[in-house]
């Protein structure tokens, strides 16, 4: 247990308990829960699906964009601050840079084969829903400047819209990561100023046929940087301190979204409420983050933080590394995920929206995503302890020269 | 725009507006719309501005309602929305309390509004909800006295008509036969407001409430 003294220490000039960064072993609880997020994207892709009535966007104000993107920073907190740590911003600059480049062309592949898979749909099908469901309607009437536009980030179809907010939130790592180690708290502080400025001022990255980009970046960085700020504190050791109080905050504030979301009216019968639930019950800003989901997703990560257990526990069950597996993976699996749902779009379309179908395409989706990231676990086992064998093999070969 | 002589319509919506499937912007709705008023109203500088964005639900839209409706200072709103909540069954009580807000917002603006009834689809069976929310959509516009213009309809009428073979109609290209549908929307709406327009005026044309 870590007194709250040494949280304040840490918040505001970036220091835990010893002195530097500790060495972190990979936490079980990430990957788990990124992946469980990642199923649920999948679900919720498939909007009318039956199952996405039961998805966590239904019971609270954040969903599984905001966990995701909270994650992002944590994790790229661990895999890229800890380069920049060891080997300095140069190097960690490279890695990042490197791993942009991997993003984007996933970006672009995933553009392509959407666009193949609902462009063939609605010409088979003469179904013009297709082209609404995923705004696909700019690539059909100028396909060169849809391109182009695609090329540049400003033409992004719907639910192909997380990774330009991935590359723009990881471009900006390094700044938030320098900025974090010198003060967290600070951090913290121009990370809100610069949401609400943009919110105020209307700023956004540019969208050829919008307002701006559906996850505008400079209020979805506020997420991504707590999810540093996090990063950096398990980087550095600090323990999590038991806060009763900030318990029992974060779990009202949960259960009061939970029951915001799931009743209709005004359930506390507070009269100065009356107007706060029937704005929350119709729907959050999503493009410029509402506060109510930024409470929320800081609010489970705390509870997540606080009482899911550390260590393999959530691996002992078969479940729980399925869900990490596909947590590792999060790149692929994502990619796979939003292909497979926008062609479950059409299966569940073509079917009616029979419950069996639906119910067997979801369970299909997920098998097959679960597999993709025990294959990949898999496959990336055998070739690092393929490559291990190598070096040995290769160094007993060649004799060194001393 | 009794005073300036300008008439601006703002057209908002998804992909119907935007243009969806037409071979080029100027063949959206919103731009045939301003062109055929043009034609109709020689005397009046007559703008349609659009503000159609695929994909988006009608929250979406209620949240740009004040920058991209009611700042452009319109007489009209064309309101095209309801799609996308067809299809992902959002509630109807949730959806009538959204499309409320938005009407709202725009009368309470002083503003007209046309709301476009959904499209017709050749099988509807693939959205089981698809006609509970064209009613939903109906019934709530009228509660507002918003007329809806009764896109399914005419949509249904002509893809129906003898006028085309059923190679005509299926082995159309996709953008000719959705193109012709905007032309023929936007004719349709020009022609009512049109005609709302001089009818109500003496010689005059008058606005407010002109295109109920």
């Amino acid at each position: 247990m870590t007194p709250p003294f040494s949280i304040l220490h840490f918040l505001l000039l970036g220091r835990g308990p010893g002195q530097g960064p500790v060495e972190v072993q990979r936490d079980a609880r990430i990957d788990v829960i990124r992946g469980l997020a990642l199923l649920i994207i999948f679900i919720n892709h498939m909007p009318g699906n039956v199952l996405a009535g039961y998805t966590p966007h239904n019971f609270g104000f954040s969903d599984a964009a905001d966990v995701f993107v909270l994650l992002a920073g944590v994790s790229a907190t661990l895999a890229f601050g800890g380069i920049v740590e060891k080997r300095g911003l140069a190097i960690a600059g490279l890695r990042i840079g490197a791993r942009l480049w991997t993003l984007y062309i996933a970006h672009i592949a995933m553009f392509i084969i959407v666009c193949g898979v609902v462009a063939a749909a609605v010409t088979r099908t003469q179904n013009p829903v297709y082209v609404e469901a995923i705004n696909i309607q700019p690539f059909f009437s100028d396909t060169f400047s849809a391109l182009v536009d695609a090329l540049l980030l400003r033409y992004q179809p719907s639910y192909l819209d997380i990774l330009p907010l991935y590359i723009v939130l990881l471009a900006g790592f390094p700044l938030i990561y320098c900025a974090a180690r010198r003060s967290p708290a600070l951090t913290l502080v121009a990370s809100i100023a610069l949401w609400q400025g943009a919110v105020g001022l209307g700023l956004n990255l540019p969208n050829a046929h919008a307002a701006g980009w559906f996850f505008n970046p400079f209020a979805w960085q506020v997420i991504f940087t707590c999810g540093v700020v996090l990063g950096l504190g398990v980087q550095r050791g600090v323990s999590v301190p038991r806060l009763w109080w900030l318990d029992a905050v974060a779990l009202g504030y949960v259960l009061l979204s939970l029951v915001a979301k799931v009743s209709s009216g005004n359930p506390l019968g507070l009269a100065v409420l009356n107007d706060w639930f029937d704005s929350v019950q119709l729907g959050t800003d999503k493009t410029n983050l509402a506060w109510s989901r930024l409470m929320h997703v800081l609010a489970l990560a705390w509870l997540a933080m606080r009482w899911l257990p550390a260590g393999g526990a959530l691996l002992r069950p078969a479940i729980g590394r399925g869900l990490a597996a596909v947590g590792r993976h999060a790149l692929d699996v994502f990619c796979a995920g939003t292909v497979l749902s926008i062609l479950g779009q059409i299966v569940l379309a073509e079917t009616g929206f029979a419950l069996l179908p639906q119910l067997l395409y979801s369970l299909a989706g997920v098998t097959l995503l679960v597999g993709l990231g025990m294959f990949l676990t898999w496959y990336q086992s055998i070739t690092l302890s393929g490559a291990r064998e190598m070096r040995v093999s290769a160094q007993q070969a060649s004799p060194s020269p001393r | 725009m009794r005073e300036t002589g300008a008439l601006t319509i703002v057209a908002i919506g998804s992909s119907t507006t935007a243009g969806a499937g037409a071979g080029s912007d100027d063949k959206s709705y919103p731009a045939v719309l301003q062109e055929e008023l043009r034609r109709r109203l020689p005397q009046i500088n007559v703008n349609v501005v659009n503000k159609g964005v695929g994909g988006q639900s009608a929250y979406d839209m209620v949240l740009r309602m004040d920058t991209d409706v009611i700042e452009q200072k319109p007489s009209i709103v064309i309101w095209q929305t309801v799609v996308n909540e067809a299809v992902s069954d959002i509630g109807e009580e949730k959806l009538a309390k959204i499309l409320r807000k938005g009407i709202r917002k725009v009368q309470g603006a002083g503003i007209d509004m046309i709301m476009m009834d959904l499209l017709w689809l050749p099988r509807e069976g693939r959205y089981p909800h698809y006609e509970s929310y064209r009613t939903l959509l109906k019934v709530t516009a009228k509660e507002y006295g918003v007329p809806v213009f009764p896109r399914y309809g005419v949509m249904k009428e002509w893809a129906l008509s003898r006028r085309f073979t059923p190679e005509e109609l299926i082995g159309m290209r996709g953008t000719e036969l959705v193109e012709a549908g905007y032309r023929c929307l936007a004719i349709r709406i020009a022609d009512g407001i049109a005609s709302a327009l001089t009818s109500s005026g003496s010689g005059e044309p008058g606005v407010r409430g002109a295109s109920h």
